[in-house]
This record gives structure tokens, sequence and C-alpha cells, in this order.
């Protein structure tokens, strides 16, 4: 729709510009204005008042021995690996959902997974604590009635390990070594509603008829999903892991919530991102989060470009 | 149907139990932690700690819970309601300017002013949250809902701008040079025909950007001092705070957070479950 003017008729439609301009300020104060005084703040020491000094790259020099820092990065690396292993279960679901023959049961499907979107992302987030719970916890009381627990006190003790005990809760949130496991399991069985959606748009496109042909030919479950349903999906599993990578590494809410400002017992859950609010928040310096911040945004968006130029998503 | 194509549906329908029977095993752990909210809700904690697994009769429903709750969390959902409906509308009607500009002519630096738009969706937004805090402290802001509205806006801008875009461009030019033999001016031609011919795809981005606004806490904690102005994020992490944890009233307060969402989504559900697979696009 959009066509090139004349000039007369740029000259009478001026206007227009007054629609674009409270938009671009709102973007200009609110998004360019934090990132560029991020990156002016980075060589500064600076405690959030009036006075502060120019230190050149003190900051980025001390970021890079700080030793919590570098963990966090591990840390966050564990967390990314996670991440892609909990994509399983939704590409799974999505293609079962799909394969299922009746469209009622279909649309039904679809509308049960949108259920949890209902809940607040924090109410989730608080229900998990509650499950991972020593005392009242639905995991624990799981794991104790299954006898899963004496499994482990038996791993436990054949690796001498002092982890896990008899009759003592598992204390998931509390014990250093059990932070990156409790954030492994946080979630299960880790279906992402979105995730789930867009296979499902992407798998639209295969016909029943499809299916049967396939099945005409013999071909079974496991095949199937291979040269039919996979290469089908593989655009949206793409752009999942695009979402995915730029998601886990800039996000700090669970771990803030879940342990605390210091990454929970030992500081096991730290990551870059908490990191940053940590020294602004708690230390006062503001300086040195902004280089936090600053060498975080440059990771993200090395691996976005990364993502773009091997990863190609087509609309 | 013939003979053929009978059997093929019947084949169907046989194998078609496992993948019912393993889709409702994940869906009914994924619904479990919904069953423990809204069952625990009505216990207190010696009735909880004794059995908490299952439902008390409802004879035995410890209402007192909820009205704690409404309460305690009412005046928290007053405030983020009004954040949340404020910033989302402010948003669109932003965005449906900014959109229209984009897409009805292509004026000189429009090209320039898009990528400055753009650039935004790679430019990763973890590094604002301090810059921000300083920027809203200097500006007066602190302890005010209106700074929660403004980055809401601001940070919904460059997503709805895209999505709408693309849309406007689609529409039929026709009608908007007929509106403009009739004299009609730009911001007519929004009104009446932008507005009215977009009706599902602002209905999705809404969802969107309501969803976004009530499930922030970052920004709220980081901000809100005043307990008369925490919206449900920061009301919600005092919450857990508490040392001796009343889980019935607890889970009374988190079912009530849901409830407008649980609302919202009853009524477009359909708008709902496609507005989610538009927004996992943006990237």
């Amino acid at each position: 729709m959009a066509s090139t003017l004349s000039r007369q008729k740029v000259l009478r439609e001026w206007k227009l510009y007054l629609f674009v301009v409270p938009s671009l300020v709102m973007v200009l104060i609110f998004s360019y204005f934090p990132a560029g005084s991020a990156i002016y703040h980075s060589f500064f020491d600076w405690s959030g008042g009036e006075a502060k000094q120019f230190i050149n790259w003190d900051n980025y020099i001390r970021a890079f021995h700080d030793s919590t820092l570098l963990s966090s990065f591990v840390t966050v690396g564990a967390l990314l690996i996670f991440n892609l292993f909990k994509m399983i279960p939704s590409i799974l679901i999505a293609v079962l959902i799909h394969r299922v023959t009746s469209d009622k049961w279909q649309y039904a499907y679809r509308a049960l997974l949108v259920v949890p979107m209902i809940v607040p992302h924090l109410v989730t987030l608080f229900i998990w604590k509650f499950i991972l719970d020593p005392n009242l916890g639905a995991l624990n009381r799981v794991i104790e009635a299954t006898g899963f627990k004496s499994i482990l006190v038996w791993i436990n003790d054949f690796f001498g390990w002092s982890v896990f005990f008899k009759d003592v809760p598992i204390g998931w949130l509390s014990q250093p070594e059990l932070i990156l496991p409790a954030l492994f399991i946080w979630g299960f069985p880790w279906i992402g509603t979105v995730g789930v959606l867009i296979y499902l748009a992407g798998l639209q496109s295969i016909g029943q008829e499809v299916y049967e042909a396939a099945e005409l030919d013999g071909i079974g479950p496991f095949k199937k999903f291979l040269y039919i349903e996979l290469p089908l999906i593989l655009t949206q599993v793409r752009l999942s892991l695009v979402l995915l990578i730029v998601g886990t590494l800039g996000q700090y809410g669970l771990q803030l919530l879940l342990l605390n400002e210091y990454g929970g017992p030992g500081g096991r859950g730290m990551v870059p991102g908490l990191w940053m609010y940590n020294r602004a928040f708690v230390a006062g310096e503001f300086g040195y989060a902004c280089a936090i911040g600053v060498i975080l945004a440059f990771v993200i968006l090395g691996l976005t470009i990364i993502n773009n130029r091997y990863v190609r998503v087509d609309k | 149907m013939s003979a053929a194509e009978n059997t093929i549906a019947k084949l169907h329908r046989k194998v078609d139990w496992p993948k019912h029977l393993i889709i409702w095993f994940f869906i009914l752990i994924e619904l479990f932690p919904l069953y423990m909210m809204f069952q625990v809700s009505f216990k207190d904690n010696a009735s909880f700690i004794q059995q908490p697994w299952l439902p008390l009769p409802p004879t035995e429903w410890q209402w007192g819970n909820w009205l704690f709750a409404i309460k305690l969390v009412g005046p928290y959902l007053a405030n983020t309601l009004f954040v949340a409906v404020t910033a989302t509308i402010s948003s669109l009607f932003l965005a449906i300017l900014g959109a229209y500009f984009f897409s009805r002519h292509k004026m000189p630096f429009s090209g320039l002013l898009w990528a400055l738009f753009l650039f935004l969706m790679l430019l990763p937004t973890v590094t604002n949250i301090v810059p921000l805090f300083m920027l809203l402290k200097s500006m007066s802001l602190l302890n005010t809902l209106l700074a929660l509205i403004l980055v809401g806006v601001a940070g919904g801008q460059v997503f709805n701008i895209f999505v709408l875009r693309h849309f406007l461009e689609d529409l039929p030019k026709d009608l908007f040079e007929a509106a403009e033999m009739d004299g009609a001016s730009h911001f007519q031609q929004i009104i009446n025909i932008v507005i009215p011919m977009s009706g599902p795809i602002i209905g999705t981005l809404a969802i969107l950007s309501f969803l976004n606004a009530w499930n922030d806490f970052l920004l709220p904690l980081i901000i809100l001092r005043d307990k008369e102005l925490f919206t449900l994020g920061v009301g919600l992490i005092y919450l857990d705070g508490e040392y001796v944890k009343p889980w019935g009233k607890i889970m009374a307060s988190y079912f009530l957070a849901a409830i407008p969402l649980i609302l919202i989504f009853l009524f477009t559900m359909r708008l709902f479950v496609r507005g989610l697979s538009a927004g996992a696009i943006k990237g």
C-alpha cells in the first residue's frame, strides 16, 4: 500500500509525521535512552547519586576477574542445556495432538493446554516453590511414597555424597548441591503452551491423507516423525531455539524469587542477570552493574546473530 | 465412503487410544498445580497437613480464606487492573497511529524511522533495568503507577507496530482513496477504516499486552514502596515472605489473582489460542 509520493504531496501530507511521533518519543525515552545510558555509565564508578567518576575500562577489567560473574555464566550455560532438553516434551505433545484423528479432540487438547496460561507467572512460580518444599511439598511426598527415596539414599551412600539422607526431607532449594537439579525439575513436565501452539501451526500443513499413504506403505510411528513431521516443524524448532537462548540468558526473576538476591545457598543459582541486579540494588554499584549488563547484552546479541546466520527462519 | 476408506478409519480409531492416554497423562500433570491451588484454598493448615491431596467435603470449606484473600488481594487487583488496562489501551492506540504512518505512504525518512524501531527487536532489554530505575528516579516517577504504565506502553510499541504495519499494508487501498475523496482526514480514516477492519488482530495484540502487564513483577518490585500502590506481583512476593505460612489463605489469594485472566480466557478463547501463536512468532 505504501507508495512513493511527489514532493508537493509530501509537503501537503506533513501531518502524517505527527502519527509516528508519540511512539517514537516513547521508544527513545524508555528504550534507547536506558541502553545508551547503560553503556555510558559502564565507564564510571557510580553509586546512583550525583557524584560519579570516570574510570575508563576498570569496570570491564574487574568483570573479567569477577569469579562470581564467571561462574554465573557457567550456571546459565547449564540452564541453557536443561532448557534445550526441556523442548522435547512440547514437540512430542504437539506431534501427538496432531496425530489424533478427531478434530474435536484436537481442539479440546489445544484449549486444555492453554489453561495453565491463565495462571499468572508469579503464581506458577510460587506453586512450584511449594511443590519443592521439603516438608509439605508434593515432590518429596511422591519420592517417599514410591520408595524412590531409598534408591537415592543408596546412590548417595555408594558414591559417598552427603546429599540424601534417610529420614531427612530433601531440601531442594536449601542444599547447595541440589539447586541445579531443582531448577532442572522445575516446570515438569516442561510443556510450553506457546511452543506447542507454534509447532501445531507448523504441522497444520500435513493432511490426514499423508498419514494414510504412510500407513499403507507400512511406515512406523518413529519414521513418520523423522520423515514427515520433523522437516515441517524445523522452522518452528529453530525459532523457539532463538527465543529460548535469548530468554534463558536474560531472565533472572525465577532465581530471584525462588532463591534470593545471592542466588540461594552457596550462590549456586547465580546467573549473570541476577548478579547485575544484585550489584545495582543490593550493593549500590550502579556503574559496575551497567558494565555487567552491557557484557550480557553483547553475549546475547552475539548468540542471536550466530543463530540468524546459521539458522534460517523463513516467513 | 468406500469400503477401503472405512477400514482405514477404523484402523485409526483403534490405534488412537495410546496417543490419548499419553496426552492425558501430560495434561493432568500440567493441571495438577491448579487442582492443588483450588482445593487447598478451602483448608486451614491443620486439615491441610493431615490430608494434603484430597479436597474437603464442601460443608467443611473454610470460606474465611477467601474473605482474607479478597481483603488482601483486592486492592492489588484493582491497581494491577488499572495499570494493565491503561497500558494496553494507550499502547495499542499509539501503535495504531505509528503503524498507520508506516503503511499509508512512503514518506521521506520512513525507512530510517522503521530501522530505528526494528533495531530494538534485536536489542536485549536485560541491560535496561538499572538505567531505567535511575531515569524514573530523575523524573520523580519512582513509587508511582504511572511509571509502570509508561514503561509498559514503550515496551509494547515495537512488536505492536511491527505486526500492525504488515496487517494494514494488506488492507485494500481503494478504501482509503475513497475516504480521502470524501475529505476524510487521516485521523478519521483511522477511526472509520483501520480500527473496524483490524478488530481480530487488535484483539490478539491487546490480550498479549494485557498478559505482559499482568505478569510483570520485576519493575514493580524495584520501584513501588507504598503498600497502597502494590500491584499483584509485589503483593504476592510479600505474602510469600511470611514465616508461618497460612497455606489455605495463600492459595485463595493466588486463585483470586488468576480470576481476571480466567474471565478473559472464557470470553476470548479463540483469540487467546491464536494470539499466543502469533506472539510466539515475534522473534
